[in-house]
């Protein structure tokens, strides 16, 4: 019998250790042929002629042209601006213009190399700048900007910042990440039982039916996703699949044999979603004691050709504009400017981390500039229960910020070290705070999902049935072990597989860390309901998401409880630079999270571990550059992710604090462990540099910027 | 889709295959491989035809040569060079932190002179030892001087005909050693910059002064005239010259990318040895 303080052994662990694990490039089908996309090589033209090599036999192109005409050239994710295929025009490099197919890979090169494309080209939008200044000419509407909203909480921002003694005003800037999924985008389009039919690495199966569906103008449940074993997604998985099934399902309504596309580590470095670069400006009024009056804060998103996705994103990026932070009066101003960029999309923080590092490193140089200690500063004003939010609704949890900073104190010894260690010695040590709203935003769980779970009893084994997906993070282990402990069954009694959209009911993406909360709240009600019938046979029970009271939400002003309810985070590093190479040593990492519960705390620690080593990497290392529209860095040797040498020892903490509609209390946590230690990390590297840094990345040659420009 | 490729285990039968076909060596493949791979799926396309000469034992091993030298087979891997007692400190440090281990145990010493990367790591320390690379065709051999071998990024001076079957290194004393890596992370990294130094002391004096640069130009960056700034000075006279030292040496390299990183972190790299040096600890490792 399973309980659910036990630690247990992943249900995947041994077949991924061993190799066993079937993942889409492993697949054969039989008479599968292979499918390569036909990209756009020039980001912002007018595509005035394709010229096509003579075709050998069983070999085939397709284009928009090649969409029937009840169907619609158009992928709908949230947005439905993202073309499947490039018509008329190329709005950035990598846009899929065609899809050719055939029974050799090396052939299908072959002929992609010879087919000549000439295009009028304009010149490229790139970075943020380049949008706002509408260079070469708007590229959308007449301003650039593919969405935009404000969030006002308290008087004023103008009257509030005319009464402030001083003014800190500030820009910090984000950069591209990549997910760096150790396995690559790849799926199999087939005909199964007159059904037109998917074999996907994807977060979400029900997101690329929808999403394709309108492309030969079918119903989502005309097409069947089956999940394959995915090998890390990140959000990377999310939406982006859709581009590959859009195009597979294009040559599939005309071949009708299987086809099979799989990316090189190439093709997904230079042509896949990445994270909005963000740029974020502060004018903060603080009063003659140095108290925070109000601030105006601007946050512009490098959204990238499509909007896609980023509506969403960007509203999580201004809704946790504050952090964790209690101000008297905020505007918040998001934009979403469009790019000559491959669209920016769902990246483990969905826009969250852009403007936590933005707030903290923006408080730390008010503290260092007013001379207190930051994490002092930053306490005096940490959120509590009821507290006002910048979308004028309420805190409604319990906040244990204290507990978790004296935990992360105590343990990394903070106090002692932040006086002792004198700036710029070349060792620091840095603290900071974050959150993560639990869940979709807003009342999005009630209005758009409506996740429904089914289980179901056969003798004494239970199957779960529903929509999420393992990609790594362990919710295949959770789902099962929340059932099994439940009923007090064996984790060998519930079956729980990879979902196939004809089987299963829609729980909902596996997205916005709501895969614990809420699915398995539905399978916690689900067992519960299951255990008053144990002792029959054959039972089923489905259950359906149901919204707690009392948070109440407007979607049209977006005023009110944005979240269900958040994750909290403390984070500290200490850290000292090389005098002669800037060589980062990082020296101790310690973190505290509020969670709510842990469902399996080994699975937690490997998201902790891995959510901070990611974060630490987006703040250092992980540089991926964009000139002229092209992504400069195509391999896993030039985008450099962090290994365990990098930062090899955490010391890790939760603090307890179990939420009333999660499954035995437990919260989100798979975004939450990404959002902070890079804003810990970037305050011990100033302290330790006496310097301010308003960027990241800040690898070794731009440290070296930093010392020399002071 | 290889236009042809051949396999042997013999060096003359080698020799005379890449004098016949022009076959180009493939060892470990750590570079051909993915210099021309295709995608996945797809086999690589090597402009010319291959020869596989991984079995070849004769291109293997470390040893002491009757003359004193060391002899590294073309073949020898960074994990074997890293491990082994005969190999100078400068190059064992080198090997030791290329790329990752399964890179370590496959890549070999001849690949990593003949592919002539700026950043390739073994180049860069040998180059410091004056090393000489072993050449052979069905012919003839000749020795020649690593530094001029390497003529420029991805240049040699490898005839048609000819394999690199060795590197020979002559004993090059020293009272201080000093050998940094960055890479772009602390393991399985490509270099971003390498600097190897050595300094023989001997009755006060500095007999002997060699530094060498990886990643800071189209080749690895020596300079006599600098390294003659030192020579001949006494130990106390280290401090005052460091300036120069630093000045001349920045005038020698010449990085593409990352230029002021560059500069600056091996002008600090140098102060730092020498000024180490200047103060005559126990050595002979500077860290």
């Amino acid at each position: 019998m399973t309980r659910i303080d036990d630690k247990v052994r992943r249900v995947d662990a041994l077949e991924k250790a061993r190799g066993e694990a079937v993942y889409l490039c492993d697949m054969r089908l039989p008479g599968m042929i292979y499918a390569r996309l036909v990209r756009s090589s020039v980001p912002r033209a007018r595509i005035v002629d394709i010229k096509l090599p003579e075709l050998p036999e069983g070999y085939s192109f397709f284009s928009a042209k090649d969409i029937p005409p009840e169907g619609q050239n158009s992928l709908l994710m949230i947005a439905k601006d993202w073309r499947c295929f490039a018509d008329g025009d190329v709005r950035y490099v990598g846009e899929t213009i065609g899809i050719l197919t055939g029974p050799s890979r090396a052939v299908l090169k072959t002929l992609d190399e010879s087919i000549e494309i000439t295009y009028d080209e304009q010149e490229p939008v790139v970075s943020i700048d380049d949008s706002l200044a509408l260079k070469g000419g708007p590229i959308l509407g007449d301003d650039n900007i593919h969405c935009q909203l404000v969030s006002e909480k308290g008087g004023d921002i103008e009257r509030v910042l005319e009464g402030a003694a001083r003014i800190f005003e500030e820009t910090v800037e984000t950069g591209f990440q990549e997910h760096v999924h150790l396995e690559t985008n790849a799926a199999i389009c087939t005909l199964e039982d007159g059904h037109y039919t998917f074999y996907i690495s994807a977060q979400c199966p029900f997101y690329v039916r929808k999403s394709v569906a309108g492309l030969l103008g079918l119903k989502p449940e005309d097409i069947v996703v089956k999940q394959t074993t995915t090998g890390g997604a990140f959000g990377g998985k999310e939406h982006f699949p859709d581009v590959l099934a859009g195009p597979l399902l294009v040559a599939e309504s005309y071949l009708k044999v299987p086809i099979c596309l799989v990316f090189d580590r190439e093709e997904d470095m230079l042509y896949s979603v990445k994270r909005h670069p963000s740029k974020v400006t502060f004018r903060t009024g603080v009063d003659k004691d140095g108290r925070i009056l109000g601030s105006d804060i601007n946050v512009y998103y490098n959204v990238g050709a499509y909007l896609s996705s980023s509506y969403v994103v960007l509203q999580r990026g201004v809704f946790h504009a504050n952090g964790v932070y209690n101000f008297p009066a905020t505007r918040i101003h998001g934009y979403g400017m469009a790019t000559n960029t491959f669209p920016s999309d769902a990246f483990r923080g969905f826009g969250a981390p852009q403007t936590l590092f933005a707030v903290e490193i923006h408080l730390d140089h008010i503290a260092h500039a007013l001379g207190v200690d930051p994490v002092e500063y930053k306490r005096s004003y940490f959120l509590k229960q009821g507290d006002e939010t910048v979308t004028q609704g309420h805190i409604v949890e319990k906040v244990v910020l204290e507990e978790m900073l004296s935990q992360v104190a105590q343990k990394s010894d903070y106090f002692r070290k932040a006086a002792e260690y004198k700036r710029g010695s070349g060792r620091g040590i840095g603290m900071s705070f974050y959150n993560h709203g639990g869940a979709f935003t807003g009342n999005g769980e009630q209005a758009i999902i409506k996740a429904h779970l089914r289980l179901v009893k056969d003798g004494g084994h239970y199957t779960i049935l529903c929509g999420q997906t393992e990609m790594g993070q362990g919710f295949r282990t959770a789902l099962r072990k929340i059932v099994c402990a439940v009923l007090g069954v064996d984790m060998d009694d519930v079956t729980y597989d990879n979902p196939d959209t004809s089987k299963v009911p829609d729980s909902g993406p596996t997205a916005a860390s709501r895969s614990t909360m809420i699915v398995g709240r539905l399978a916690e009600k689900a067992a519960l309901e299951m255990k008053e019938h144990l002792g029959e046979d054959h039972y089923e029970v489905e259950t359906e998401y149901e919204h707690p009271d009392g948070h109440p939400w407007e979607q049209a002003t977006f005023k009110g409880d944005a979240y269900l309810g958040y994750g909290w985070g403390a984070a500290c590093v200490e850290l000292e630079v090389d005098p002669v190479t800037n060589e980062v040593h990082v020296l101790g990492i310690w973190s505290s999270h509020d969670i709510g519960k842990a469902i399996d705390e080994l699975i937690v620690h490997g998201q902790v571990n891995g959510g901070i080593i990611q974060s630490l990497g987006y703040a250092s290392m992980e540089k991926m550059e964009n000139k002229g529209g092209h992504f400069r860095q195509s391999s896993m040797s030039d985008y450099v992710v962090p290994t365990s040498m990098d930062f090899p020892r955490q010391e890790w903490g939760l603090v307890d604090n179990p939420y009333e509609w999660g499954p035995f209390g437990a919260k989100g946590m798979g975004e939450l462990v990404f959002n902070g230690a890079d804003a810990a990390y970037i305050d011990a590297l100033e302290r330790a540099l006496d310097t301010e840094v308003h960027k990241i990345p800040m690898p070794v040659e731009d440290i070296e910027a930093v010392r020399r420009d002071g | 889709m290889v236009e042809r490729c051949f396999v042997t285990k013999d060096l003359d039968e080698a020799l005379r295959i890449r004098k016949e076909t022009g076959a180009h060596p493939l060892a470990g493949g750590s570079d051909l491989m993915v210099q021309y791979k295709q995608g996945i799926g797809i086999t690589p396309v090597f402009p010319w035809p291959v020869m596989v000469i991984s079995g070849i034992e004769e291109l293997k091993g470390i040893r002491k040569l009757d003359d004193g030298r060391i002899e590294i087979g073309a073949l020898e891997t960074p994990s074997a060079i890293a491990a082994s007692d005969l190999v100078p400190w400068h190059v064992r440090q080198a090997a030791s932190r290329m790329g990752a281990v399964a890179l370590r145990n496959t890549a070999t010493i001849g690949g990593n002179i003949g592919n002539a990367s700026p950043k390739g790591d073994l180049p860069q320390p040998l180059i410091l030892l004056d090393a000489v690379v072993v050449l052979r065709s069905a012919d003839s051999v000749r020795e020649v001087l690593l530094d001029d071998f390497i003529r420029g990024s991805k240049k040699t001076d490898l005839h048609e005909d000819e394999l690199i079957t060795a590197i020979r290194i002559t004993e090059v004393p020293y009272s201080y050693a000093y050998y940094r890596k960055v890479g772009t992370r602390r393991a399985n990294a490509i270099s971003k910059l390498s600097i190897s130094s050595l300094v023989l002391i001997e009755d006060g004096i500095i007999k002997d002064f060699r530094a060498s640069s990886g990643a800071a130009g189209p080749k690895v960056i020596r300079s006599h005239e600098v390294e003659d700034l030192l020579k001949g000075h006494a130990v106390d006279e280290v401090p005052s010259l460091i300036p120069a030292i630093t000045e001349g040496w920045d005038k020698a390299i010449s990085p593409h990318a990352m230029p002021a990183y560059r500069r600056g972190t091996t002008a600090r790299a140098l102060e730092h040895f020498l000024s180490a040096v200047a103060t005559l600890p126990p050595g002979p490792v500077i860290e």
